[in-house]
């Protein structure tokens, strides 16, 4: 831990967020394609993140800002632990548990600063997005052990390595199938992607947990949710698609995956939250099962 | 009452308009058969998103209220809640000739007719209703008002809140609300 | 200096109890200054591992385990005095408080000091019986008559195991006497089934958790950290006997193996692992605070349980430094819930909210605390989560993996439940005068509060005792290498970890206060689709918070009928019993007399 360390920290943030910023831009521009649209620009997500920045705000006591630095400042220091196509700032910190968990951090925040609010609807949502964090984590959680248990390993970065060097079918997206595509279905729980964003249903509960940020705390929300999408999809990236073997690889890959959930999620209609646990518990986790006991006792993928 | 269009901004706030100026996000608040015109504007013929511009769940959120037509005097309270939940820099936007001066329900009782009495519209779209052409037209015009820096309305209504509060009390008087909810 | 100890305990039961009946104020005070008299000098007997003493029948010995576990319980018992002087005035029997809650202590050091299993066995009675009795001065005497019921059927069958290894070992050692079973699995099947059975009982492993809720809801706001924190662990120091001193693998050794787990162990294990689910879907359901928090300690039961019963190097370790941090995280809730009771009168979630504006330091500890709870970094709890994770997916313990995960998220929805119904969200009318909790309180649940951050960011600390009971158990320690603690399969530095996090903290502090200054707002003003409210109570989310995820489960059958149905065909029996002794007339009560008398002139005779 030097002092380059967190110099490389805090460019691995901010080089995240012009990333997947820019991303969400272009994937704006995409589904607009598909609703046979012209779409904005593709630096209107910047536009708009800023523009909250430059806006006048309101807060309803401590907690409420407190909770969104919290939920902001856990969100920046888990992209510090994401492994970038090898490359960590801090090394050893990428166990996959501890990435997992310090992602919590901010969940917690930023549902304690929206429970802080005072508004029901901001509470509704938070029920939800646990609700809805329950439903897509176990199957997910249960592929990492699988993942763990055959490579013996839990360290993101060792992971991704270890599938390079084989081409595609080295990637465990294909060795392990069924894991694979529990893995992406979680992506989309994860990501809030339809048909699992029933959290944020702005039509019903006035967009959930954000109902009352305005300003610099909705400003703060965007840019979370911007590095959160970057660390859900770097992390299915790594465990999965064989991370990057340079940083244009993983950038590139990076952008197909996160294009291929935004193109399907825009085909798609919304669960209810109920509904989602329901299909979470029944195909992803039974597929997930599968995978896990083909692995441990079938000696799958050895 | 005539909008100020004095015009001294520093560095930070002409930046901050270009910002506000090219993403705009609507409440629109659905008072009038005018809202009916939204949904093609928003969608893929028209597509206000080129613009820069779409549809925001909450007022904390939005930068510009859309009144889409007329307006009730019991639904003007809500309107003035809105607007002031609204976040600086805030703008509004009359739709049709029921903000302007009444438009066919000019006289009726339950109606206001002159919409900047109330809150300060920066800008009116005139029509019955108006054609989202005409919606889209209006829009290019309130950008280019806002990056220029002509789009005070906000600052008006805090320099005249006086002014606005009685015309709002004139015409809405003191109700004391007492239904099953609040003994 | 172990002498002085037990003298000194017992002692100060008798000086508290003539104290509080003197003045109830100074019996509280008296219960302080004992605690942290005890903690002090246990925490001394860290250098005298492997000494021995004896008061006639009883056996004692310092073990390095023994030493762990009596730390944690008095740590636990240290910080809920300082609730006590407050709580007085609320109590029937203060006196009959004061010295009970000593004698518990007593009771449980001296269960984790004894040599022998006739010690270990009325030691632990001390403890539940005394416990039971504070229990009893809660809420509902049902919950302390249930209470007792469950802890007599561990007891009771723990008795008949201690007594059969006593005859059939001759000896009653407990180190020695175990070791008897190594070559007989069948008897050894029986005792280990047997000798846990308290264990499981004490710690609400399914079906035995039905205690849990009502006796931690019902009993007395100071006295349920207690039971939580501390008692409850007394169950996994037997989980641990019946695992490490008691050969089990061994005994086991020929049985059918899973994944190197023999079947019995496992079937344990299974056991744990729906005590995390169910404990954590019933808690999601709850109203009650205190309840919930019940119910999360039924889920970290299975999570200890689960770790012990390992033995190996990273879930054990785990398990073991769970006990610590449940214990701190469960305390410092508990407390948060009666400093919330004793301004509020109430530890109902849907009759509060907005405590944060009145009682913000103790909603700080709370906060702490659940975050530990629900092992997320850079608290204690997900140190020793982790380890467990690691310990689980190293064996391919998939099932187990699987509870284990579904725990841990879903603790986050019920630990995140109180948090934003009780502190977050409007603040009622009626409760717009309360203060905050008294400073001695806040010191106290300051204490854990602390505990959690430092077992967060420096766990080889504690890791280091565990470490140290691994090797004299045999078993590969856990890796220890200045901050960092690895495993077989991963290391973590939580230094760093809390380092970068706080790295995070500062750059959005920055971000934050550079840009402009918020305007403060009130409550209720708040977006309601523009309608007007004027009642808090209405804008206030504390009703069935998760009622989608709720309806998916909430006609699942309950073990509780059956436990009814049982205790009552009991109750049949026994009046139908009594029907042979006890009449209105006095026939039959002088025909058994009489009987008697007969037998014991023939039996003097002879």
């Amino acid at each position: 831990m030097t002092l380059m360390s967190f110099v490389y920290g805090f460019l691995a943030i901010l080089g995240a967020f012009v990333f997947q910023t820019s991303l969400t831009g272009i994937n704006r521009k995409v589904t607009a394609r598909l609703q046979k649209r012209r779409g904005p620009k593709w630096y209107q997500q910047f536009i708009d993140i800023f523009k909250a920045f430059s806006k006048s705000s309101i807060t309803h006591g401590w907690v409420y800002d407190f909770g969104a630095i919290m939920a902001l400042g856990g969100i920046a220091a888990t992209v510090i632990f994401i492994p970038v196509a090898g490359f960590q700032s801090f090394p050893g910190l990428d166990n996959i548990f501890v990435i997992s968990y310090v992602l919590a951090v901010g969940m917690l925040g930023m549902a304690m600063s929206a429970a802080g609010s005072g508004n029901p609807w901001a509470s509704i949502g938070v029920s939800r997005a646990l609700t809805n964090m329950l439903a897509y984590d176990i199957p997910f959680m249960v592929i990492v052990f699988t993942l763990i248990y055959q490579h013996q390993t839990g360290s993101v970065s060792e992971l991704a390595a270890l599938q390079q060097g084989a081409g595609i079918w080295g990637w465990n997206a294909f060795q392990l199938p069924l894991g694979g595509l529990v893995a992406v279905i979680a992506l989309f729980g994860m990501l809030g992607k339809k048909p699992f964003d029933s959290f944020i249903a702005p039509a019903e509960i006035a967009s959930g947990p954000m109902v009352e940020y305005g300003g610099k705390q909705l400003g703060m929300m965007f840019t979370l949710h911007e590095l959160m999408t970057f660390i859900e999809v770097s992390l299915i990236l790594n465990l999965f698609f064989g991370g990057g073997e340079t940083l244009w690889v993983y950038l590139l890959k990076y952008a197909v995956l996160y294009t291929f959930t935004n193109i399907v999620s825009g085909v798609m209609p919304r669960f209810k939250i109920d509904q989602a646990v329901t299909f979470f518990y029944k195909v992803p986790l039974g597929l997930a099962l599968v995978q896990g006991l083909l692995v441990i006792f079938g000696g799958w993928g050895y | 009452m005539q909008v100020t269009t004095k015009n001294d901004r520093s560095l930070w706030e002409v930046i901050g308009d270009y910002f506000r100026a090219n993403s705009i996000w609507m409440k629109w608040y659905c008072t009038g058969c005018g809202a009916i015109e939204m949904p093609p504007t928003m969608t893929s013929r028209f597509d206000m998103e080129q613009l820069g511009m779409g549809p925001m769940a909450t007022p904390r959120q939005a930068d510009v209220l859309l009144i889409t037509g007329y307006l009730s005097t019991k639904t003007l309270r809500r309107v003035i809640y809105s607007y002031e939940q609204m976040q600086d820099p805030k703008y509004v936007v009359g739709f049709g000739s029921c903000t302007l001066n009444g438009g066919i329900y000019y006289d009726s009782y339950a109606t206001i007719n002159q919409l900047d009495q109330y809150l300060p519209v920066d800008l009116y779209i005139a029509g019955c209703m108006p054609r989202p052409e005409a919606i889209m037209n209006s829009f290019a015009t309130l950008i280019e008002m806002i990056k220029k820096g002509e789009a005070r309305g906000w600052k008006h209504y805090q320099e005249n809140y006086d002014w606005y509060k009685a015309n709002q009390m004139d015409s809405l008087g003191e109700v004391i609300i007492h239904d099953e909810f609040h003994e | 200096m172990m002498t002085m100890i037990i003298l000194f305990m017992i002692a100060s039961i008798l000086f508290a109890y003539v104290l509080s009946l003197k003045e109830p104020k100074w019996g509280a005070y008296a219960t302080l200054i004992v605690s942290l008299a005890g903690l002090v000098g246990v925490s001394l007997l860290r250098g005298s591992v492997g000494e021995t003493v004896s008061f006639y029948y009883l056996h004692f010995t310092v073990t390095t385990i023994g030493w762990y576990f009596s730390m944690i319980l008095l740590t636990v018992y240290f910080t809920a005095t300082f609730f006590h002087p407050f709580w007085m005035d609320q109590l029937i029997y203060p006196a009959a408080y004061n010295a009970l809650f000593l004698l518990s202590l007593a009771g449980t050091v001296g269960l984790f000091f004894a040599q022998d299993l006739m010690t270990l066995f009325i030691c632990w009675e001390t403890a539940v019986w005394s416990s039971m009795l504070i229990v009893q001065q809660g809420k509902s005497r049902q919950a302390a008559w249930v209470y007792f019921v469950m802890s007599a059927i561990g007891s009771m069958a723990t008795l008949f195991a201690i007594l059969l290894t006593i005859f059939m070992s001759g000896t009653t050692m407990i180190t020695d006497a175990f070791i008897y079973f190594m070559g007989s699995p069948a008897l050894g099947g029986l005792v280990f089934g047997a000798f846990i059975l308290s264990g499981l009982t004490k710690m609400g492993i399914f079906p035995f958790h039905v205690w849990l809720p009502l006796a931690h809801g019902s009993a007395p706001h100071t006295f349920s950290p207690v039971l939580s924190g501390g008692l409850v662990k007394m169950g996994a120091y037997i989980a641990y006997l019946s695992v490490a001193v008691f050969p089990a693998y061994q005994v086991f050794g020929d049985q059918l193996m899973l994944q190197g787990v023999p079947l019995p162990i496992y079937a344990l294990m299974l056991l744990g692992g729906v005590s995390i689910v169910y404990g954590t879907l019933r808690a999601i359901q709850q109203d009650d605070a205190k309840r919930l928090l019940a119910y999360s300690s039924v889920a970290n039961g299975g999570y200890i349980l689960i770790g012990i019963l390992m033995l190996d190097q990273m879930a054990f370790a785990g398990g073991l430094m769970h006990v610590l941090n449940h214990a701190v995280a469960s305390a410092a809730a508990f407390l948060a819930m009666a400093a919330v009771a004793k301004r509020t009168g109430t530890t109902k979630m849907s009759e509060l909210g907005g405590m944060i504006h009145r009682m913000p330091v103790t909603y700080v500890v709370y906060l702490i605390a659940i975050i530990s709870m629900a092992g997320i970094p850079p608290m204690g709890g997900f140190v020793s989560k982790w380890l467990i994770f690691q310990g689980l997916s190293h064996r391919g313990l998939i099932f187990l993996a699987t509870a284990a995960a579904f725990g841990s998220i879903g603790s986050y929805l019920y630990v995140f439940r109180p948090l934003s119904a009780v502190f977050l969200g409007q603040l009622a009318p009626k409760y717009e005068k309360i203060k905050e909790a008294d400073p001695l309180m806040l010191i106290g649940m300051l204490l854990l509060t602390a505990m959690s951050l430092l077992l967060g960011i420096v766990p080889n600390v504690v890791l280091r005792t565990i470490a140290q009971i691994q090797i004299e158990l045999g078993i590969d320690p856990i890796m220890i290498k200045g901050t960092i603690t690895a495993t077989q399969n991963g290391s973590v530095n939580m230094l760093s970890v809390f380092t970068v996090f706080g790295f995070g903290f500062l750059l959005i502090l920055i971000l934050f206060l550079v840009l402009p200054k918020s305007r403060r707002v009130g409550l209720m003003d708040t977006y309601t689709s523009a309608e007007f409210i004027h009642t808090p109570e209405l804008l206030h989310y504390g009703h069935h918070f998760y009622a989608p995820f709720e309806r998916l489960y909430e006609k699942w059958p309950s073990v509780l009928p059956l436990y009814q149905r049982l205790s009552l065909k009991l109750k049949e029996m026994g009046e139908w019993a009594e029907t042979f002794f006890f009449h209105a007339e006095p026939n039959r009560a002088v025909f058994w007399m009489v009987l008697l008398v007969i037998l014991i002139t023939v039996g003097g005779a002879r």
